[in-house]
């Protein structure tokens, strides 16, 4: 076991290195110069030369590649080329908001598609089973962030249920106290979150619908209800425990998600995200925080699949990881 | 206009929340009229908050409360001599001779960590301003000053080369004075990523509070502010994602102010809430199809000269703002008092531009005339458009209609501003829809964008008749008489040449909560004037009452 | 809208719901189609699918207007559904139902078009490594990790800034090449799984070549999973289009796809809600048909499966 997480390592450093390498390439070479404004008035060309020669942008590629890596390994990612801060601040206050986001929208999705799911399984070729299908369908098929404007425009602009965007209340959340800032944020999080769990669950309920009648078909379920084991009994202990895999592969795959899936409801709900962040320093060129947020990304990824792969092990005794066992 | 119909009535859900939001605060207190809290809506975040290195509008609309400038531009706008300026920092000065101006700073004046405001930060501000390595956008236009001393500790002396007409407007308008003791011991070369811009302390009516990035920026009021306390007290910038969120937080009523509505659809939304009210405000903006003249195409007079005859600017207008624009008479918002009339431009006459294009060797082919070809080559262009710009991006769609029209092929190519300014800078273009926020001052945004050389030329215009026109118009402009007549003159000629086609300046819309009184927004820096507005005790809600 | 429109409208209709039906009866015979349309919301997929696809092919004799041609700059600017323009105008006074009919020919080629660049890509890499094994399989299956270790719209966002203005052939390429990996890695478990077995063993003694071994013998078994992925892939590219439209980049105007529809009407979604409803209903509905086909195809193509 120790052997084959020590593999994984070595592999998993590898592969965040290619990945920032490959980012770093691909951006520098993309056309365009960052220090562009966003109110696309244009500048100055020399103001715009002289702040690349500040930044070094002047220099070779190589030269570039060389200090960057060096400066990453002594754990100084940069500073910003747009918001002219170090990266490590702007990343401490974005990457909670997403997480938050992604985490909260992940547990919705989960709990909301697993008892979809379950639903559907129990009731299968029902009425109800026919129903929710169409609606899981639906939510599976839809564009998230066509559903966010939607959202947006329904509960937040005409039946101002919710905010419009944001993750605080700027005006009141200095002077609110701990329960009410809680609260704050619970409310601004409540409809992006709503929106991706939502299409998430859609996902899901027909996994675990399908992975949850599949078991159920399988002979040893036959012998417990052979037996005379009451139904609930046998769904709940036993098929539930064995379609908890397909739950932990979706999990695992999702886990990577985590940090930049949601970019396009942060875009529609002003969400101050690292995928928002991701995807400016991506238009304006701001290439420190693009390649800040490829390592990032590339971690979690590597990150997710090991757990994955070390969650698998654990919950079927089938699994071993290394030699002798099968590969994933 | 439809009658603005009642706002949906607050539901259940938002009003528990309110409630359970509000228990959970401390008492309100705040009463009578120093109180109130204005929330802006921006699109977008500001970069950084040290007025020379920063590069953006936003930035500089939340600076401008922090930092004061010597002295401020009138009403009126008028950038010549120094009879129409207000005294700020400054309480008063004189010509000593001719070309040294004496500023006499006002006493009062203190930083918001204490120390009183000295002419050495005068002389400070002017060097870092002027420093090759601090990148000041306004640094060529601080030519015309060859040094700034510190005569006494309230007087500042500012000597020039020569006398020109904006001699005071060049002094006073572009640099907002900096604490010297705060930012000398910082390298200049680290200034663009200096810490003090994201805490910055300064000297104006509004005191830097806190910034949550990504989120929004807090000032608040400067109750010992020597020009009067500031009636608002606390002022508000929230971020969102592009201008279509902004307007949704108006219009939810998470927002009391925007400076610019934008499109037809934007501006109904906004009137059809009654608790906003809008401002309209001569704009600083225009925009333009900009040729390059240095492409093989556009090098030909005739060939641009026809795809100017050929757009119905009148109606392009219609469409995109409603007739809340007109067609410039050539490179200028309305806000200048140069707009005449009487400059002699090019109407609209399809025509026309047929007839000279035919002229040129482009001969109609196809039915219908939809295409031109000269010596087996297509009559083509490639429009540039950023993608940011939803107004200029509508132009560009309805621009290639029309050319189409008269058998010119338009490909559109939107691209990221940050490519645009790429390939204006290297000249790699044909022609590009711009934009462009004017100064109160003509001479210097006319030279920038169309003198020869300059380094806003990207369509590398050049025309010596031209160049001597404007020298004329912008020296000669002691004479009111003979400087408006210098600059119709520059503009006909500008005209005649069609290095572009001047598209819209528009009548600009600001939308304001009701409760706020005493609102004047100012066409150069919308927000300038915020610390003479009110909200008086009577009409005050929730969240003005609310105390940090 | 003239009447022949709206007869032509209805014909494809027709044409759609026969040859569904058709297709239902005629294939009956056979198990995997009975398997297929057992599922009760399949025929009803494929119908719509029928109905789109005859749309998009159709499309000059359906949409009454060009579908870049600006009606009437200032009065048919946003006007919402009428006789005149069954689905509205939008901001740049087009009708939008010409737009929708020859967007559909976009979206669906851009879906098809980058869906089959990915599953080729992905089934080669996939038979390579399952195959060869050793150093190729090691090389390759890092490589796929690399590509899976950065989320994809962030790579695609990142490839597509290389281009300053994407040709539409560029942009199906990258959308292809960044959705390989995990159709790469179904076929290599499939290839793995089936490469112990007998008669493959027997081929390779009798020492038929790799190539016709992988053709004849590994590929036919491995084709049901990559069909089943090949429909489910359509639909998240169009989906992944739409959403690249919405960010800035995408199909060039005035070329109309369904993603570039929901961008331009992004902007009046309050005031004119139908500039975005009509291409995102007919976004939801085709990427709806092609999951339930996929459904359907998963089921009729594998005998082990319980049907569900």
């Amino acid at each position: 076991m120790t052997a084959w997480l020590v593999r994984r390592c070595a592999a998993a450093i590898a592969i965040v290195f290619a990945v920032v390498t490959l980012t770093f390439l691909l951006i520098h070479l993309a056309p365009g110069t960052p220090f562009v404004p966003s109110d696309e008035r244009v500048l100055d060309p020399a103001v715009v030369d002289g702040l690349r020669r500040q930044f070094g942008l002047d220099r070779p590629l190589g030269v570039q590649y060389v200090r960057y890596v060096v400066a990453l390994l002594h754990g100084d990612p940069g500073y910003s080329f747009s918001l002219r801060r170090p990266i490590g601040e702007v990343l401490a206050t974005t990457v909670p908001n997403t997480l938050l986001l992604s985490g909260a929208a992940l547990a919705i999705d989960f709990l909301l598609g697993a008892a979809i799911g379950l639903y559907q399984a129990a009731r299968a070729r029902h009425r109800a089973d026919v129903v929710l299908g169409n609606a899981t369908l639906f939510l599976y098929s839809v564009p998230t962030f066509w559903l966010g404007l939607v959202l947006v425009l329904v509960f937040g602009q005409h039946l101002a249920w919710f905010p419009v965007g944001g993750d605080r209340n700027p005006v009141l959340y200095p002077s609110l106290s701990l329960l009410g800032r809680l609260g704050d944020r619970a409310w601004h999080l409540a409809l992006p979150a709503l929106t991706l769990g939502l299409v998430g669950a859609g996902g899901t309920a027909r996994f675990q619908r399908a992975a949850l009648l599949e078991v159920a078909g399988q002979d040893f379920i036959r012998t417990a209800r052979a037996k005379g084991l009451h139904e609930r009994r046998i769904w709940l202990v036993h098929t539930l425990r064995n379609a908890l895999l397909p739950l932990i592969t979706l999990f695992g795959l999702a886990l990577p998600f985590l940090l930049t899936g949601a970019v396009l409801i942060e875009t529609v709900f002003s969400w101050p995200g690292m995928g928002k962040l991701a995807a400016d320093a991506i238009f304006t060129r701001d290439y420190p925080v693009v390649t800040a947020a490829a390592l990032l990304a590339s971690v979690m990824v590597v990150l997710g699949s090991l757990v994955a792969d070390v969650l698998y092990s654990v919950a079927d005794p089938r699994i071993r990881l290394g030699k002798g066992g099968a590969r994933a | 206009m439809r009658a603005p119909t009642k706002p949906p009535p607050p539901s259940l859900i938002g009003l528990a929340a309110l409630v359970a939001l509000t228990a959970c605060t401390r008492p309100s207190t705040c009463r009578g009229d120093y109180c109130g809290t204005l929330v802006f809506a921006a699109a977008g975040q500001p970069d950084i908050l040290l007025p020379p290195v920063s590069v953006q509008g936003l930035a500089r609309d939340v600076y401008q409360q922090i930092f004061l400038k010597l002295a401020d531009i009138g009403p009126s706008m008028n950038t010549l001599g120094d009879h129409d300026f207000q005294p700020q920092l400054s309480q008063r000065w004189e010509w000593e001779t001719p070309t040294r101006l004496v500023f006499h700073l006002d006493p009062r004046a203190r930083w918001q960590d204490g120390p009183p405001v000295t002419a050495a930060d005068v002389a400070f501000t002017f060097q870092a301003y002027t420093d090759s390595q601090v990148h000041a956008e306004s640094r060529p236009l601080l030519g015309g000053i060859v040094s700034v001393t510190a005569r006494d500790s309230l007087t500042a002396v500012f000597a020039y080369r020569e006398r020109y007409p904006e001699m005071f407007y060049a002094a006073v308008y572009h640099m907002y004075i900096l604490p010297r003791h705060l930012l000398d011991t910082v390298p200049r070369p680290r200034w663009a990523t200096a810490a003090f811009g994201r805490v910055p302390v300064g000297d104006g009516p509004y005191r830097f509070v806190s910034w949550t990035p990504g989120q929004s920026v807090e000032l608040g009021a400067d109750s010992t502010f020597f020009l009067g306390r500031p009636h608002i007290r606390r002022l508000i910038w929230q971020f969102v994602g592009d201008q279509q969120a902004a307007i949704t937080q108006l219009v939810a009523g998470q927002g009391d102010a925007l400076e610019f509505l934008g499109p037809l659809d934007n501006l109904r939304r906004v009137q059809q809430v009654p608790q906003l009210a809008t401002y309209p405000y001569k704009s600083s903006a225009y925009g333009y199809m900009l040729f390059n003249v240095a492409a093989p195409l556009f090098s030909d007079r005739a060939v641009r000269r026809a795809l100017v005859l050929a757009l119905d600017r009148d109606r392009m207008n219609q469409s995109v703002w409603a007739g809340q624009a007109k067609v410039p008479p050539g490179p200028m918002p309305q806000l200048w008092s140069v707009w005449d009339p009487a400059i002699r431009s090019l109407p609209y006459d399809t025509a026309a531009a047929a007839r000279l294009l035919a002229q040129r060797g482009w001969r109609a082919v196809g039915g219908g005339g939809s295409a031109r070809t000269r010596g087996g080559q297509k009559l083509a262009i490639e429009l540039l458009v950023p993608t940011t710009s939803a107004v200029r991006r509508q132009y560009a769609r309805l621009i290639q209609a029309q050319l189409l029209t008269v058998g010119v092929d338009v490909k559109l190519v939107e691209i990221e501003p940050n490519v645009m300014q790429d390939r204006l800078a290297k000249g790699n273009f044909e022609a590009a829809i711009l934009s462009y926020q004017a100064d109160p001052s003509p001479t210097a945004g006319v030279t920038q964008h169309w003198g020869r050389g300059a380094p806003g030329n990207f369509g590398h215009y050049a025309n010596p008749a031209f160049q001597r026109a404007l020298e004329a118009a912008g020296h000669g402009a002691n004479r009111p008489e003979e400087a408006a007549r210098a600059w119709r003159e520059a503009f006909s000629i500008l005209n005649d040449d069609a290095p572009a086609a001047w598209l819209y300046a528009p009548n600009l819309v600001a939308a304001v909560h009701r409760r706020v009184a005493d609102v004047q927004v100012r066409p150069d820096s919308w927000w300038a004037l915020v610390r003479t507005w009110r909200i008086p005790a009577d009409r005050l809600i929730d969240r003005d009452r609310v105390e940090r | 809208m003239t009447p022949r429109h709206w007869a032509v409208l209805l014909a494809l209709l027709a044409a759609a719901a026969i040859g569904a039906l058709g297709l239902r009866a005629g294939t009956a015979g056979s198990d995997a189609a009975r398997r297929f349309f057992r599922h009760p919301t399949a025929a009803f997929a494929v119908g719509v699918l029928l109905f789109f696809v005859l749309i998009a092919v159709c499309a000059p004799l359906v949409a009454p207007y060009d579908p870049s041609a600006q009606l009437e700059i200032v009065q048919l600017q946003n006007r919402p559904p009428s006789w005149m323009h069954p689905l509205g105008t939008d901001l740049y006074s087009r009708d939008l139902l010409s737009r929708l009919v020859f967007g559909a020919r976009v979206s669906l080629a851009v879906g098809t078009l980058a869906m089959l660049v990915a599953v080729s890509l992905g089934a080669v890499v996939g038979l390579l490594a399952g195959y060869f094994r050793r150093w190729m399989d090691g090389v390759l299956m890092r490589l796929v990790d690399v590509g899976l270790a950065v989320p994809r719209i962030f790579l695609l966002l990142i490839a597509v800034s290389l281009w300053s203005q994407l040709p539409l052939a560029i942009l199906v390429l990258t959308i292809g090449l960044t959705g390989w990996f995990a159709t790469s890695r179904l076929v290599r478990a499939e290839v793995l799984s089936r490469r112990e077995l007998a008669y493959v063993d027997a081929a390779r003694a009798l020492g038929a070549p790799p190539a016709r071994v992988i053709l004849r013998h590994v590929l036919p078994n491995a084709v049901a999973p990559l069909i089943v992925s090949a429909a489910l892939g359509i639909g998240s590219v169009m989906l992944l289009e739409a959403s690249l439209s919405f960010l800035g980049i995408g199909v060039a105007p005035p070329t109309p796809s369904w993603g570039n529809m929901i961008a331009d009407g992004k902007e009046q979604i309050a005031t004119a809600p139908w500039t975005t409803l009509s291409p995102g209903l007919a976004i939801v509905l085709v990427v709806m048909a092609l999951n339930a086909v996929g459904d359907a195809l998963r089921d009729a193509l594998d005998p082990r499966r319980e049907a569900t």
